[in-house]
């Protein structure tokens, strides 16, 4: 089935803001506006298609949507390219900003611009997108349209009439901000006698096709049927079906340079499909691949464990299937002497561990214990080795080591100026560099440091909103490796150190982060029969220890007029609250408290 | 021989931590209830001999002498073993010579009077009002009449409870004489009125230093601590409530009283207007060989002196040590065994259910 409409009326585009600011909303009105969705089939948030992220208002998974529109008697093709607004999907989202040639930059008009608004805006500014900003949510009470302006023309440059008012939720302007992304976002380059270089975008698995890969048709032409060449992996294919997604997949014969749509090619699996890769034809494959093509490098590793060890195998297969999906997972087998078998997974970032947990966890239910995450450390050798260690326990003994650097990021927070003092605290609290910072207006200010990315993966996004009572928006690029003077600390639960508790902290914060983590597991783990020690230890000195006082009373005294059902439910009940204890050595540990060291307050 | 309870649900004043089933006194349902108390008896009730009956509430000693002597009545309905113990429960303020002669008459022999303490500041808590003047009066009556066996209950570990006045309620409690004494750590429980206030349960720490006072006190003064909760002079031990310890069967009558009968265990409607229709029944399960095991063992190792090992074996066809792991809980101290009794340690009594929770 071919398509009547013009290579030159097709518009690709993003919508970025930052979490909250009502871009999903928005995707919604667009999708009931141009028809692609009738008000009956609507489920608020089509594009999240996934529970978790309807619930947490995220997205997850990019997705993109054919869209057409009439407009002044011509017929257009609106390509939306959904974003994962949320930094740990950075590389994702700059891959899908690739695919466009404009984006909407949503600001909500009682909040104004947020770090993520920022950081987005910059990925769309590398990209030369065409960027049209619009104030959304202009229907909240709330809602400061002079000051948003205001921002928007002063921070970022934008002049007064180019600046679209909008709500995702009454629709008001929304057919306004379609005409306006028909007449500035500039149509795709129309190249149809090159090669084919198609970037790819984002993949998911379908259990009767196999992997999909979206992509965007930079240059010549995709049909059915031909042998197509993964530049990255040199791996070749034949395609089995293409098409557009309207959000419905709907199969064509062709896609021609300009368009958005999917490709399948009875591909298995999904890691030798790439976000970023070019695909080419083999008999005429293009020169080069797209540039700005990065393998995923997970940022972050936890060790996930199952609650009841016979689950080793059901967690496995968990993984396998997540994986089918989530080419940025990485899954190794993990022993530990506390927790037994399970993985060593690396993850995007904090938000993408919470969601891979959380799946594993209702989707598989799979109770899991996930230890203490851990960025990934360069450490060199005494004899000139460097080795990566994305885990305490395979740091090698302090004797061998020359140095470690550990990965560093660079800061946006924007908070209102009167936080400044708080904010900076924060960060030197947290071995912070200090850079620079910026006044967006006269009440706020975008403040710059380097930050060791560990510390954001300890409680930094806790301590940030508690030090600016909930108005700081945080975002954060890696700026690279720096030498750090740190050690590994353990853990000694009566007397045995508890592999699954161990960390890595800096020489100088180790005594209160080991006395704060100490603090945290006697107030997590409950009392036992008998009195336990908990310590932290560096090598073998002990920095902090508090004691797990023995139970003193857990019985019933009374008997309630021989009602033993009663006696017996609240044993029954006891017995369930132990299914969540894993046994370490003799003492029952609850599984949260493996994440809760996280937590610490530092005194 | 299987025991028998019966709940008279009323009661004048309701007491803040009362999670027991109970209704305000009110004449005409007095009456009607004790009518469908007698058709409840009367219809389950097979005619064999009983060895205990209890009367619990509530507070059984509300009711007038008219409706007494017709409950008295009832009692004559079970054919009664000849050292059958009769528990009447009252409260001190209603204990009358009136009261008191009937009960006797009717072979009532032993009253459980529900003091919980004679601090003020406890009483206030606990919403109750007597003082030890009152008590130390009408036992003296209740000795006078001929009773031989009082059973007195004492609530500890109340919000606000000191060590000074616990040790105060130890002394008035002694001086008292009483036969048994039944102790409760006071518990918080939904819908009663200390947890709609929000009243927070003492530390655990001086909860246990109270119970392990109260069980050294009583045991210098000649009392056997039989059961986690209860302490009896030589011979007073409640032949009623070891019923339960040792997981023997029993009939419960009345609003919302459980019972156990033929591997049921079931609990009678909790709803009055239902009761007094005549529909008696609550919800009732079914328990395999495997509940009724570790019921045993739940119930049983509340008594100091533990399960007989023997008896159990006999009972269930299958030694303890094959169903439950004995031998690693003796190993590692949470058991002994002495003389073909398994028991918890004494010192371990007061954290029991950590101990089952490793066996069931």
């Amino acid at each position: 089935m071919a398509r009547q409409i013009k290579q030159e009326n097709i518009r690709n585009f993003s919508i970025i803001a930052h979490i909250d600011h009502g871009k999903s909303t928005l995707a919604d009105r667009i999708l009931e506006l141009t028809g692609a969705v009738s008000k009956r089939e609507m489920v608020n948030q089509v594009l999240d298609s996934m529970d978790l992220e309807r619930e947490r208002g995220i997205t997850i998974k990019l997705n993109a949507v054919s869209l057409n529109y009439t407009y002044q008697n011509e017929e257009y093709i609106l390509n939306l390219i959904d974003t994962p607004g949320h930094v740990d999907f950075s590389y994702e989202v700059s891959r899908s900003l690739a695919a466009c040639e404009g984006a909407i930059l949503v600001v909500d008009a009682s909040q104004g611009i947020e770090a993520q608004t920022l950081a987005n805006l910059y990925l769309a500014m590398n990209a030369d997108l065409t960027i049209i900003p619009v104030i959304n949510k202009i229907d909240l009470p709330n809602a400061n349209v002079p000051k948003v302006k205001e921002e928007l023309m002063k921070v970022l440059g934008f002049k007064e009439e180019e600046i679209l008012l909008c709500s995702g939720k009454t629709g008001e302007g929304v057919s306004e901000l379609l005409e306006e992304i028909i007449k500035k976002v500039k149509p795709p380059k129309i190249l149809n006698e090159a090669s084919l270089r198609a970037l790819i975008f984002d993949s998911y698995f379908d259990p009767y096709k196999g992997v999909v890969a979206l992509v965007k048709v930079e240059e010549g032409t995709l049909k059915n049927k031909d042998e197509i060449l993964f530049m990255a992996t040199d791996a070749t294919y034949e395609v089995t079906e293409i098409g557009v997604r309207t959000p419905k997949e709907h199969p064509l014969e062709e896609l021609k340079c300009g368009d958005v749509g999917y490709v399948v090619a009875a591909i298995k699996d999904i890691s030798s499909v790439h976000v970023g890769d070019t695909i080419t034809l083999k008999k005429n494959p293009a020169k080069e691949a797209i540039q700005g093509y990065k393998p995923m490098k997970p940022m972050v590793y936890s060790g996930i464990f199952p609650v009841e060890p016979n689950r080793y195998e059901a967690l496995k297969e968990a993984f396998e299937k997540l994986k089918l999906n989530d080419a940025a997972l990485t899954i190794e087998p993990e022993t530990s002497d506390a927790l037994g078998f399970g993985f060593r997974v690396g993850f995007l970032g904090l938000l993408h561990m919470d969601i891979i947990t959380t799946r594993i966890d209702r989707e598989f239910a799979i109770p899991v214990i996930a230890t203490s995450p851990s960025v990934v450390y360069q450490v060199t050798l005494t004899n000139g080795e460097m080795i990566l260690v994305d885990s305490p326990n395979k740091l090698p003994e302090a004797v061998k080591i020359k140095q470690i650097e550990e990965p560093f990021i660079y800061t946006n927070i924007i908070v209102p100026s009167e936080y400044i003092g708080p904010i900076m605290e924060l960060c030197q609290n947290k071995r912070g560099i200090y850079k620079s910072l910026e006044y967006i207006d006269e009440t706020r200010v975008n403040i710059h440091y380097e930050i060791p990315l560990s510390e954001v993966v300890y409680d930094f996004f806790d301590k940030l909103k508690s030090y600016s009572k909930g108005y700081a928006s945080f975002d954060y690029e890696i700026c690279g490796y720096r030498v750090s003077d740190l050690v590994k600390m353990n853990i000694l639960l009566n007397g045995e150190i508890v592999d699954a508790l161990s960390i890595i902290v800096h020489k100088d914060f180790a005594y209160q982060r080991g006395r704060a983590i100490v603090t945290k597991l006697k107030e997590v783990i409950p009392r036992q029969l008998f009195q336990i020690p908990v310590q932290a230890s560096i090598g073998s000195k002990v920095i902090a220890r508090e004691n797990i006082s023995a139970m003193k009373k857990n019985v019933l005294a009374k008997c309630y007029g021989g009602d033993i059902t009663r006696k017996r439910k609240l044993l029954e009940k006891q017995k369930e609250g132990k299914k969540r204890m894993k046994m370490v050595g003799n003492v029952e540990v609850p599984s949260e408290a493996f994440l809760s060291i996280l937590s610490g307050d530092e005194k | 021989m299987k025991a028998v309870y019966i709940h008279i649900p009323f009661c004048k004043s309701i007491c803040s931590y009362c999670d027991f089933c109970k209704v305000f006194y009110y004449s005409k349902w007095a009456h009607q209830y004790l009518v469908k108390l007698k058709e409840e008896i009367l219809d389950l009730y097979d005619g064999e001999e009983v060895k205990s009956i209890y009367i619990g509430g509530g507070t059984p000693s509300v009711i007038t002498v008219s409706e007494l002597k017709f409950l008295m009545e009832l009692l004559k309905i079970f054919k009664r073993s000849i050292s059958c113990e009769i528990t009447f429960e009252c409260n001190l303020e209603d204990i009358s010579k009136e009261l008191l002669t009937i009960l006797k008459q009717n072979q009532v022999t032993r009253l459980s009077i529900g003091v919980q303490s004679f601090q003020v500041e406890n009483l206030k808590k606990l919403g109750r009002n007597h003082t030890f003047k009152d008590a130390f009066s009408r036992i003296a009556l209740i000795r006078e009449l001929g009773f031989k066996n009082i059973n007195l209950d004492l609530i500890y570990a109340i919000p606000g409870e000191t060590m000074k006045m616990l040790k105060e309620d130890i002394k008035c409690f002694l001086a008292l004489k009483p036969d048994h004494i039944s102790t409760y750590s006071l518990m918080i429980e939904p819908n009663t009125l200390l947890w709609i206030n929000g009243t927070r349960p003492i530390k655990e720490e001086l909860d246990e230093e109270m119970y392990r006072y109260i069980c050294k006190s009583f045991g210098k003064k000649g009392y056997s601590h039989y059961e986690i909760s209860n302490f009896a002079k030589p011979g007073y031990e409640s032949i009623h409530n070891l019923t339960y310890w040792n997981n023997e069967e029993y009939y419960g009558f009345g609003l919302s009283a459980s019972g156990y009968i033929e591997q049921i265990r079931y609990t009678n409607t909790k709803n009055l207007s239902k009761y007094l229709q005549g529909k008696y029944k609550g919800t009732e399960e079914i328990l395999s060989k495997k509940d009724i095991m570790d019921n045993e063992m739940m119930l049983g190792l509340r008594k100091v002196k533990g399960i007989d090992k023997e008896k159990f074996e006999k009972k269930y066809q299958v030694k303890m040590e094959d169903v439950y792991p004995i031998k690693p809980l003796l190993k590692n101290g949470n058991l002994e065994e002495k003389k073909g009794y398994i028991f918890i340690p004494y010192e371990k009594l007061y954290v029991m259910n950590e101990i089952l929770l490793k066996m069931i």
